[in-house]
């Protein structure tokens, strides 16, 4: 597969987490605005690429026994890194977003991508799918985010967006709206796949 | 053998440098975190305490060493100056005293030259919900402002609250604890 394939990727076939069904923890519990769920994909994206390329460039050099442990201790350093950068300088985030930063070290995206991916391919690949799945991830959260905040508090980016007197459905900013609003996000892009899909059998035939 | 050997060395390499690099993190960012938590977490009640400031008081703020704990590690008490021309004319800092139930923390401001209170904000307490937690309101808080820091505040000298007693009272021996601290340091806190 080509560089800009490996990128691609990550945005549509394998787009975390509707395609590919992990990081679920962090996605449930912060995206309750567009904001949050921005800056929690940006920080995993952060981490996911730096991780990605360490792994691939170590990749020959870590015993396979032991590699698990390696990508563990690589990817908890990074996250440590984040987590310091984001209280120096975006106090605000860090608050927001809480004790998911930390976690960050056991979002299975991250160990997923070094075990299936950077782990047995070149760094730049490995650079362009970390990007690319990170991305995604950004993305997903963000849109997840904006539909719950735009439903939840009828904002959009802490912008009010009704007129006044307006009655958010507070509900979508809880934890059971979270669940609700994955589900529709889930069933709506396994509906486009599985029409798409369709279009393309037709084609052929 | 060499497998374990391998192992060993790779994996201690790996923790050793990443180890290095958070240390490094650390060290850099130690200053701007610093400064961001109490950005956050403080300003807004130095805001509440000092007005008519030109400089950032957060920015500009002191450490003086007031003593050291039980750990024999030293106690700083941080001092706010507000400025104006480059001149310091009031200082907002924290005091506690024991209320009801804990310690209730105050951050209070002083104007220097009329050593009166510019204001009173109550930054960390564990009051009773609805009798002591009272303190927190501004009909409470604003009864301190302009009250003299030269002579000992009394209870009646303020808008107690009734049925609050020992809030009151330990909000009144925090300003009273200030009086001793800014009597004590005040020389350092307008360097």
């Amino acid at each position: 597969m080509s560089i800009a394939k490996e990128f691609t990727k990550g945005l549509w076939e394998i787009i975390p987490p509707f395609r590919l069904v992990l990081g679920l923890c962090p996605t449930l519990a912060v995206t309750t605005s567009a904001e949050n769920g921005m800056g929690m994909g940006l920080a995993t994206t952060f981490v996911l690429v730096c991780s990605n390329l360490l792994v691939s460039l170590l990749r020959k050099i870590i015993p396979s026994k032991v590699r698990i442990a390696a990508y563990v201790v690589i990817i908890a350093s990074f996250v440590v890194i984040v987590e310091l950068m984001m209280q120096a300088y975006t106090f605000p985030l860090y608050q927001a977003l809480g004790i998911f930063i930390p976690l960050i070290v056991v979002n299975c995206i991250i160990l997923g991508r070094a075990e299936a991916f950077a782990g047995k391919n070149g760094p730049v690949a490995s650079i362009a799918d970390g990007l690319g799945v990170g991305l995604g991830f950004t993305i997903s959260l963000a849109v997840l985010g904006a539909f719950r905040e735009i439903l939840g508090s009828g904002t959009l980016w802490g912008q009010g967006l009704f007129w006044e007197g307006f009655e958010p459905f507070t509900f979508m900013v809880r934890a059971p709206g979270a669940f609700v609003a994955l589900g529709l996000f889930l069933a709506a892009i396994n509906l486009i796949s599985a029409k798409l899909e369709d279009r393309k059998r037709r084609a052929q035939s | 053998m060499r497998d374990i050997l391998k192992m060993l060395v790779v994996l201690t390499a790996i923790c050793a440098v990443s180890g290095f690099l958070l240390a490094l993190v650390h060290d850099v960012t130690r200053e701007p975190i610093e400064y961001s938590r109490l950005k956050f977490v403080k300003e807004p009640a130095v805001k509440a305490v000092l007005k008519g400031y030109q400089n950032d008081p957060i920015k500009d703020r002191l450490s003086i060493l007031v003593g050291k704990d039980k750990k024999g590690k030293p106690v700083n008490l941080i001092v706010f100056p507000a400025k104006k021309d480059g001149k310091t004319f009031a200082v907002a800092f924290e005091s506690s005293a024991a209320g009801y139930h804990g310690d209730i923390g105050v951050m209070l401001g002083v104007d220097l030259a009329s050593k009166k209170l510019t204001g009173v904000s109550i930054v960390s307490h564990t009051e009773t919900p609805g009798l002591g937690a009272r303190i927190t309101e501004p009909n409470f808080t604003n009864s301190f402002k302009d009250k003299p820091m030269d002579k000992e505040l009394a209870v009646g000298d303020i808008n107690a609250l009734s049925g609050a007693t020992l809030s009151t009272k330990g909000v009144v021996a925090a300003i009273n604890n200030a009086q001793a601290t800014l009597n004590k340091y005040r020389d350092k806190m307008v360097q």
